[in-house]
């Protein structure tokens, strides 16, 4: 019996050492990270690497003085926003029509709008871009709007999916005696339902938006379409070199919100990332 | 719309006569065809986004393209193509860090999961575990462009530790500076696969593992010969999502390396990018995309679609 329990203490020990290294291999590098955003410039680069730097506010000042950052936010927040409505308008119905629905094509349509997840946004990008510049959008947030909402339609439509799913069919069928039509059992029975399921699909949409860099890169060339991710790359001062302590910053400033909002739908997260395959 | 709510009512006081049998046939054409309404406009947009731009790489690749100046080339593109040591160099390398980084994650991320998922403090675990992931990739690209190359923290702590003696030249090498790709890959996205693996364990069956354990099964066997079939449907999705984001990488080597040194950490991404956006060669460019697009395809038919029906049922 004392051994067993020798034994049963040694592997929780084990666990912990495991957990522990890797909680440290988390964080470590995002607390250094933030110590950066607090330091002066001259304690970034350096012969040795600095681990105790004097704290300052340097880069919050040099971020909303010397860069547009307001623009910045308001690009992000504009163009994901915007994206997000585009998608849940159009993902909505189309999930609604995979979920409830048999006919012919059905499986072929579904699948078409999960394979658009895998493409590339290299492959597209080109036709993209020039699909842009004639319709004169480049370096707009309505070009970054339109294209994060395709980027995200299939993750959010088979999110809906799967929720939808999931709902009795007779909370339906009741309604339907009842004389209700089909567009109004999905807008008062169906949508109050999966709400929950909704929202992390519009969560999930939103930080892949933010993330997205390749397509911003080509879209956005100035302040009015330039968003948080895409920005942080051009903080770069000629002979200063890349300006690290303001790239920090932004980074944190971008991750609060998302922090947080995740934080308040974890229990769906694992549902929502494997775009339903996965009831978590 | 409306019409379809008038169709049910109309369907059930349908008495014998001319107009209401016209009625009702027109009704009938429009319930079959309400579904295909209700995902028309998704997938009208997503043709939009994906075969008006298909089609226009499949025909830029047979040109030679310089600004406004289109000039019909044949198959001239995909011949050089296929003879560009680059082009190779890029697969090769999208391919070698792509899986090394992958099969890292995903050996981590089922480790951590099953040291964590019967754990008390599995709220707090997540939550610490989740925070890479929740930055930009542009932000974590630059997290290790700076402890690897411009900070020279990295060597300086292998220094402090005694495993080496100087600097490391992290981008002067082929593999070093693919493994600083692969080290900013896997802290960022293990995460992801951790959240996903961590709910399916925590989803299974806990009087299973219960009655095993009663039978004298330790936890490496319950996890070997009970978690890990019941996972294998979870694993699959999860890595081919994983896989279809990590053969597209880009962000990590436009910040971090820029294909240095001598385009050995280019990845097909990068390489398509170039050629389009530095060299300004589209037709070269738009022949590379059709190659990786005949590629994607054929991975989504053989792949994607039998891990996602085996992930449903």
């Amino acid at each position: 019996m004392a051994s067993q329990r020798r034994k049963k203490n040694e592997s929780h020990l084990f666990r912990y050492i495991i957990l522990g290294a890797w909680a440290l291999f988390c964080l470590v590098p995002v607390l250094w990270f933030l110590s950066i955003g607090l330091r002066p410039r001259t304690e970034i680069i350096t012969q040795q690497p600095i681990y105790w730097p004097h704290f300052s506010l340097d880069a919050w000042h040099m971020v909303w003085t010397d860069w547009p950052m307001g623009y910045y936010l308001r690009n992000s927040v504009v163009s994901i926003i915007g994206s997000v409505v585009i998608d849940l308008v159009l993902a909505i119905p189309a999930a609604y029509s995979l979920a409830r629905y048999t006919y012919r094509g059905r499986e072929d349509i579904g699948f078409y709008i999960l394979s658009t997840r895998m493409m590339a946004p290299a492959i597209v990008a080109i036709p993209i871009f020039f699909l842009f510049k004639n319709m004169d959008l480049l370096d707009t947030v309505w070009a970054l709007m339109i294209i994060y909402a395709a980027i995200n339609l299939s993750l959010i439509t088979w999110i809906i999916r799967s929720y939808m799913l999931d709902i009795p069919k007779e909370l339906e069928d009741a309604a339907r005696t009842d004389g209700a039509s089909d567009l109004r059992i999905l807008w008062e029975i169906i949508i109050p339902v999966i709400l929950p399921g909704i929202i992390t699909a519009g969560v999930i949409g939103a930080i892949f938006a933010i993330n997205e860099f390749l397509f911003t890169l080509l879209i956005a060339s100035t302040k009015s379409a330039y968003t948080m991710s895409v920005a942080l790359a051009n903080f770069t001062g000629g002979s200063d070199g890349v300006i690290y302590n303001a790239i920090a910053l932004v980074a944190f400033i971008a991750f609060v919100p998302v922090f947080l909002v995740v934080v308040a739908i974890q229990k769906h997260l694992s549902r929502g990332l494997t775009m339903g395959a996965v009831k978590g | 719309m409306t019409d379809t709510s008038m169709s049910g009512t109309g369907v059930a006081s349908a008495s014998p006569g001319m107009p209401d049998r016209h009625f009702k046939r027109r009704s009938k054409r429009l319930r079959v065809m309400f579904p295909y309404l209700l995902v028309t406009p998704a997938v009208a947009f997503l043709l939009m986004i994906t075969l008006y731009p298909g089609a226009y790489a499949i025909i830029q690749s047979l040109f030679y393209v310089k600004f406004a100046n289109w000039q019909f080339v044949g198959t001239e593109n995909y011949r050089d193509l296929f003879g560009d040591r680059e082009f190779w160099t890029a697969l090769w390398n999208t391919f070698v860090i792509g899986g090394v980084a992958l099969t890292l994650e995903c050996v981590l991320a089922l480790l951590i999961s099953f040291y964590a998922y019967r754990d008390p403090w599995i709220k707090g675990w997540r939550i610490i575990f989740l925070v890479p992931m929740l930055f930009m990739p542009s932000a974590v690209a630059f997290i290790w462009k700076l402890a690897f190359m411009d900070g020279r923290v990295i060597s300086d702590l292998l220094i402090r530790l005694g495993f080496i003696d100087n600097n490391i030249g992290w981008t002067s090498s082929i593999w070093l500076s693919r493994l600083t790709l692969i080290v900013a890959d896997v802290w960022q996205w293990t995460p992801f696969l951790f959240i996903i693996f961590v709910a399916a364990l925590q989803g299974q069956d806990e009087e299973v593992e219960e009655a095993a354990r009663l039978d004298g099964a330790g936890w490496a066997q319950i996890f070997w010969n009970i978690s890990l079939p019941m996972m294998r449907p979870v694993i699959a999705v999860a890595v081919v999502l994983r896989g279809i984001d990590i053969m597209t990488m880009f962000t990590n080597v436009y910040i971090m390396t820029q294909g240095t040194p001598g385009g050995t950490t280019e990845t097909i991404s990068y390489f398509i990018y170039r050629i389009g956006f530095k060299s300004f060669n589209f037709g070269y460019a738009s022949a590379a995309s059709v190659v990786m697009l005949i590629m994607t395809l054929i991975i989504a038919q053989l792949i994607v679609k039998r891990a996602f029906k085996s992930g449903k049922e």
